[in-house]
């Protein structure tokens, strides 16, 4: 014992214990996320519960956990209770149930049971009773759920030709109009209150109002075709009748098959990438968050790449190295190690404040006090974090220009190219890889970054793209959804945490996935480049 | 000019940009070569002083940061500017007893011994107003106006409360005209003798008007009327009248004064007491007396808000006063706050803001003081021409004020005062705040009410970003450095090169995961096995201990599995068990040690409420975060310490472990210093894990089972709900400016060490 004391091999174990704990702590994080993001499209059984005091359940079973009871005596067996997903949130007042397991007379798998995802109210359990079209019932039990399948496609066409005109059709005369009202405020605003050119626009407003009450007659017709609801039977002995305008999707999970169960994961899957979230976005999909995110860190890639790289070509290209770079070389390295929130609050103050402030005064004064660039969105976000990123730029594309050999600089310079030559046809290819490194990096901390997002222009529900059909198509003050923060907003800021927490555990999963692919990309790139440039120093 | 290439770089050279090998330029005769030379350098130039142009710029933009950021702190500290404007000269009708001006500082109306007049402050010409109906009677006095509402005393025994307001309107040439309103309520017959009124308070109180009229030398009238709408909209009004008599050592009665809710009537006397009398009672009574000094009081008043109180005597002494309840006993006291600079004559007019805690006050020579109530400081002293000042305004949006004297001469000023409140008192200090026990460190910056105060003491999130850092730091620290220790000394080279990868993974991974995480995962998780958690400081070391003496005694078989180098791949099992191991027997000891239920034990033998997101969670997730940072700094500079020192220690004779400890890890010390500094700047900054992970109670304890506020987190969550330019937002600036600050000292000091350590070893190869 002594004898191994002092070979100091325990100590050598306990630094390798601290190692092992905090790769564990690694794999633990990872696993989870993955573990909980990818089970949850998957279909789940519904379980009818009877308990002991004759109420009947049914539900999805979630999870069990262990009854803390502090009073027990030591040496009792711990009682367990299950969290059981009822949903019929309009019938029960909550979605989630916690069962003591002793009072559960008798479980068994609930044949027949329906489940259904509304559009409002959250999802529905129950059994099929009827399909009814208004008042006639077009077919009893058996094939209600048949009748319905038969209809939703239908429904679902007419409800994306609504959503359509909503969106697009009356959304862009909405915008005209505003337009309209900016130009005559503006018209007023330098003494112009009648007029022709008052009148015209006048006229345009009274024809878009026209056209929006035909746009409304056309809706409100579509919606009549809307018919068909089917009646359902909830635990309890409670009924309801849910429209089928009302319905996203109707199944059976109990009566899958395995092939049945993958097509329904693939199709919420596909639902989560492309689809818009619904019912505060606990549900649906995040399309609105992905693509502003990509939105988001390509603008800025293109403003951090060249800024970056410019700086980098000064420090170690042209500049005279001395006090002044080396100063330089430590700011930038610790401007990499300042807050985040701090390129946040420098967005607000500077960026969204004077400089979106004095665009609006110059360029938006007809829209004051309403500001257009003087309030978050997604430039400023942009720029923030461009900011935040250009020391990872600076410092990977530094790392690289020191690396190559100066024997190829001075050949190229021996040959008699100007430096600039040198620079642009020798170095600039031979850092180029280098230069990615940074890139990739900068957006992988782009990607994975929220609190300067927070106050510089990410909403949780943006009503419109950064990019859409809309003249001038890229957006540059609209405010926009990201990933990052969908997670806090979904997880922290929804009343309904328990409904919420799948979605939020699949958006990290998605997040984490983005980010550590990146990094993977970035070290793979950055080794290549090290053998090759090992190879050629030699 | 031929371009014969060097063949040691063509290789390079064409791997680099494979579809443009250079071409030799292959102009046809000397001068075009000439000009094409000639362009190429002036290229050249311009490239040249482009990149250095941008270059500098882009260096530039980044310490714009600082720039910008100190540029919206510093009006905080600007010291309060006046600024004083042509006086004007009203037309003199007896002394000005009470002066208001309107918001845009155009309009003025002064209550004079002979009447109510309005008036322009641009020329001092007369503006039109109501008649004023005092059926022959004269102004013997005026209470102080408070809420547009000011109640003139009248020589025939009557009081008059009389509403003021100021109306805007404007043209259609976009241009303002105020127009002074006056509009009377039903007077008061408060003294049947008909004698004047020469000293009178009057309050809305939430049940009616409260007046306190001074009915003899130390004998005060109180009115208090109730009015009650009934159903079909009438109002029953109700007078109780009481005559309270001071006590004989009090004194004549020299300022009266009630507070906002009408539960009190201050009473200053010429023995410089405060008489409070309790308005609550069925019938009012003397509750206490408070003694400010031995000089007559002169003035009593209350601020915004109606809770501080104001006192000014003879001596020109100024001091502010707070009702503090005593729990225990149920009373409540008159408990001097501050003192303020005093003047050198008796204090005789006052005017608080109607904005803010701030007031002014004017002895009788001109000398005019700006005082704020929350902090205690005298922000400005102004001395105005005249020996005879009678009543003073502050201008509604507290950029101007105006004094009046006897002659009706009238004094504007206008004053730059954007940010009262601030000093490094209330920033950084412990403030007594209204309805508070004491003074204390507080941050509160918004209320539910018109009239809160924003309590915004920076100290408290200062203490919670410490606090979440030396949490992190405490769990990050000991397991970053002792695993970058066994990476680099003792493991393989081989496996090394496997564990860095997946090391810079976890650096990567964004903070807002490991909030989430630590949020929704580990909080819940961590609330039943917390015993577990501190078992595992003692059960991890044991564990290990134990395995090791097991893997001695193991077969070769087992052994050549895990070699010298790769003890790793035993010890993750073994982590995982002493894990298991401490939770089972954490949940032993609640059941056996701890009465079952470990919160219950904490709250009743330690003192602390358990919060489920507390300062264990963020320090684990955000040591976490810290973890990848420190790793890798200090397993750098302990594996760059030159090979051949440590190849001298082994070869002396010494262990692995002495070699690591004794040579190695000393060479190396500021490169681990610099680490330590490096994940202090970012625990420092985190804020996504801090936001979510905690409850964000800006609280003053470093208990670990208690969540705290952090800069950080609280810039994320207020800054866009402050307005531009606010004293908030201003706050929340130097709140970013202290984060930066403090990270960019710290990575500066950790880059400066961490270069000079290269140089060392540089000398040492």
């Amino acid at each position: 014992m002594r004898k191994l004391w002092r070979s100091g091999d325990p100590f050598i174990w306990l630094t390798g214990g601290a190692l092992a704990l905090s790769l564990l702590m690694v794999f633990l994080l990872v696993g989870l996320i993955v573990a909980s993001g990818l089970g949850i499209f998957w279909p789940k059984d519904i379980h009818r519960f009877q308990l002991a005091d004759g109420r009947e359940i049914v539900g999805e079973l979630i999870e069990q956990e262990e009854i803390p009871d502090p009073d027990a005596p030591p040496g009792t067996p711990a009682k367990h209770r299950i969290k059981v997903k009822q949903a019929n949130r309009d019938l029960y007042g909550m979605d989630f149930l916690w069962i003591d397991e002793a009072d559960i007379k008798a479980q068994e798998i609930a044949a027949g049971a329906v489940q259904i995802e509304r559009r409002e109210w959250g999802n529905f359990i129950g059994f099929a009773k009827e399909f009814r079209d208004g008042e006639t019932v077009l077919q009893g039990a058996e094939n209600a759920l048949e009748g319905a399948r038969k209809r939703l496609p239908e429904i679902h066409e007419l409800h994306g030709r609504i959503s359509g005109i909503e969106k697009d059709e009356i959304g862009a005369l909405s915008r005209q109009e505003e337009e309209a009202r900016l130009r005559l405020k503006g018209l007023e605003r330098r003494g112009v209150k009648e007029g022709p050119e008052v009148e015209a626009l006048h006229d345009q407003i009274e024809k878009l109002h026209g056209e929006y009450a035909r746009y409304q007659e056309e809706l409100s017709d579509l919606r009549a075709q809307m018919t068909g609801s089917l009646v359902l039977s909830a635990a309890g002995g409670m009924e309801k009748e849910v429209p089928l305008s009302q319905i996203v999707r109707v199944f059976q999970p109990n009566e899958m098959g395995l092939f049945g169960r993958i097509w329904f994961y693939a199709t919420k899957v596909r639902e989560f990438f492309f689809d818009d979230p619904r019912e505060a976005n606990t549900e649906g999909g995040i399309f609105p968050a992905i693509f502003g995110t990509i939105v988001m860190v390509l603008l800025m890639s293109v403003l951090v790449t060249p800024l970056g790289v410019l700086a980098a070509f000064y420090l170690r290209e042209y500049a005279k190295q001395g006090a002044f770079t080396s100063a330089v070389r430590i700011a930038v390295n610790n401007l990499a190690g300042v807050p985040s929130i701090v390129f946040g609050v420098f967005g607000v103050g500077f960026l969204i404040y004077f400089v979106g402030g004095t665009i609006d005064k110059i360029f938006f004064a007809d829209a004051l006090p309403t500001p257009t660039f003087g309030t978050g969105g997604i430039l400023w976000a942009s720029i923030t974090l461009a900011l935040l990123t250009v020391p990872v730029v600076i410092v990977a594309t530094e790392e690289g220009l020191a690396q190559i050999p100066t024997g190829m600089r001075e050949g190229a310079l021996a040959l008699g190219a100007t430096k600039f030559e040198t620079t642009w046809r020798v170095v600039l290819p031979a850092v180029l890889p280098s230069m990615l490194t940074g890139m990739i990096l900068a957006i992988a901390r782009a990607a994975g970054e929220v609190a300067p997002l927070m106050i510089t222009g990410v909403v949780k529900l943006a009503p419109s793209l950064p990019i859409d059909g809309q003249w001038p198509f890229l957006h540059l003050e609209r405010k926009f959804m990201h990933l990052g923060f969908h997670i806090y907003d979904v997880g922290f800021q929804s009343p309904n945490v328990d409904a919420a927490r799948p979605m939020v555990y699949v958006t990290t999963l998605l997040l984490l996935i983005i980010v550590v692919a990146l990094n993977l990309l970035a070290i793979s790139l950055r080794n290549r480049l090290r053998k090759k440039f090992k190879l050629s120093a030699v | 000019m031929s371009h014969a290439i060097d063949p040691a770089n063509v290789s390079a050279l064409l791997e680099a940009k494979p579809s443009s090998p250079r071409q030799p330029p292959q102009g046809p005769g000397t001068g075009s070569l000439r000009t094409a030379a000639a362009s190429r350098l002036l290229l050249d130039q311009f490239v040249r002083r482009t990149v250095k142009v941008g270059g500098i710029l882009i260096i530039g933009s980044i310490l714009a940061i600082l720039v910008v950021i100190l540029y919206e702190v510093f009006p905080l500290f600007r010291s309060l500017k006046s600024t004083p404007m042509p006086a004007l000269s009203i037309r003199s009708g007896g002394a000005p007893l009470a002066l208001a001006v309107d918001e845009y500082q155009e309009a003025a109306i002064v209550v004079r011994e002979d009447g109510i007049a309005a008036v322009s402050l641009d020329d001092a010409s007369p503006l039109p107003l109501e008649a004023l109906d005092l059926s022959g009677a004269t102004i013997a006095s005026a209470s102080e106006p408070r809420g547009g509402t000011v109640a003139l005393g009248l020589s025939d025994g009557r009081v008059l409360p009389l509403q003021i307001e100021f109306t805007a309107s404007y043209a259609d040439s976009g241009r303002r005209t105020i127009a002074p309103h006056i509009q009377a309520a039903p007077s008061l017959t408060v003294l049947e003798s008909a004698a004047p009124v020469e000293l009178l308070t009057y309050v809305q109180g939430p049940d009616g008007p409260v007046t306190a009229v001074k009915n003899g030398p130390s004998s005060l009238l109180i009115v208090q009327a109730t009015e009650r709408r009934s159903l079909l909209g009438e109002v029953a009004r109700e007078e109780t009248r009481t005559t309270v008599q001071l006590a004989g050592d009090a004194g004549e009665i020299t300022a009266l004064a009630i507070n906002g809710l009408a539960e009190d009537v201050f009473v200053g006397a010429s023995s410089g007491k405060i008489v409070r009398i309790d308005l609550r009672k069925d019938a009012p009574q003397i509750d206490e007396t408070a003694s400010v000094s031995g000089k007559p009081i002169t003035l009593l008043g209350f601020l915004i808000g109606g809770r501080t109180l104001i006192a000014g005597d003879t001596g020109g002494q100024v001091s502010s006063w707070h009702l503090i309840r005593n729990e225990a006993t149920n009373t409540r006291h008159l408990t001097r706050i501050h003192d303020f600079e005093s003047h050198a004559a008796p204090v005789a007019a006052f005017s608080p803001s109607v904005r803010n805690k701030g007031f002014f006050t004017a002895d009788s020579f001109g000398n005019v003081h700006l005082h704020y109530g929350t902090s205690g400081k005298t922000l400005l002293k102004d001395k105005i021409d005249t020996s005879s000042l009678s009543a003073l305004a502050y201008s509604p949006k507290g950029d101007g004020f105006f004094a009046v004297s006897r002659e009706g001469k009238l004094f504007p000023f206008e004053l730059d005062n954007r940010h009262p409140e601030i000093s490094w008192q209330t920033l950084f200090g412990k403030v007594w705040y209204e309805g508070y026990q004491g003074p204390e460190y507080s941050w509160q910056s918004t209320g539910g009410t018109d009239d809160f105060e924003s309590k915004l003491s920076l100290t408290p999130l200062i203490v919670g970003t410490l606090k979440g850092t030396f949490y992190a730091l405490l769990f990050a620290v000991p397991l970053a450095l002792l695993g970058a220790l066994y990476t680099s000394q003792f493991m393989h080279p081989s496996l090394r090169a496997t564990i860095k990868p997946a090391v810079e993974i976890m650096a990567a991974l964004p903070s807002v995961v490991l909030g989430f995480i630590a949020g929704l995962w580990l909080a819940p998780m961590m609330e039943k096995v917390l015993p577990g958690v501190f078992l595992a400081f003692i059960g991890f070391p044991l564990m290990i201990l134990a395995g090791l003496l097991l893997w001695q005694k193991a077969p070769d078989s087992l052994r050549r599995l895990a070699p010298q180098g790769r003890e790793v791949f035993v010890l993750v099992p073994l982590v995982l068990l002493a894990l298991a191991f401490s939770f089972g027997v954490g949940h032993l000891v609640e059941s056996s040690l701890l009465g079952g239920d470990y919160r219950r034990w904490i709250t009743s033998v330690l003192g602390f409420e358990y919060d489920q997101r507390n300062s264990i969670v963020v320090g684990i997730a955000m040591g976490f975060a810290v973890v990848p940072i420190i790793f890798t700094i200090a397993e750098d500079s302990l594996s760059n310490v030159p090979p051949n020192l440590a190849a001298g220690a082994l070869a002396l004779g010494g262990t692995r472990w002495q070699t690591a400890v004794r040579v190695v890890l000393p060479t190396a010390s500021p490169g681990i210093f610099s680490a330590i500094m490096i994940g202090f700047g970012r625990a420092v900054g985190e804020t996504m894990i801090v936001l979510m992970a905690t409850g964000n109670t800006p609280v003053m304890n470093f208990s670990p089972f208690n969540g705290f506020r952090a800069l950080s987190a609280n810039i994320a969550v207020e800054l866009p709900e402050a307005p531009e330019g606010s004293t908030h937002y201003r706050v929340l600036f130097l709140a970013a400016l202290l984060l930066f600050v403090l990270t960019f000292l710290v990575n500066t000091a950790a880059e400066i060490i961490r270069l000079r350590l290269r140089r060392k070893y540089q000398a040492y190869a």
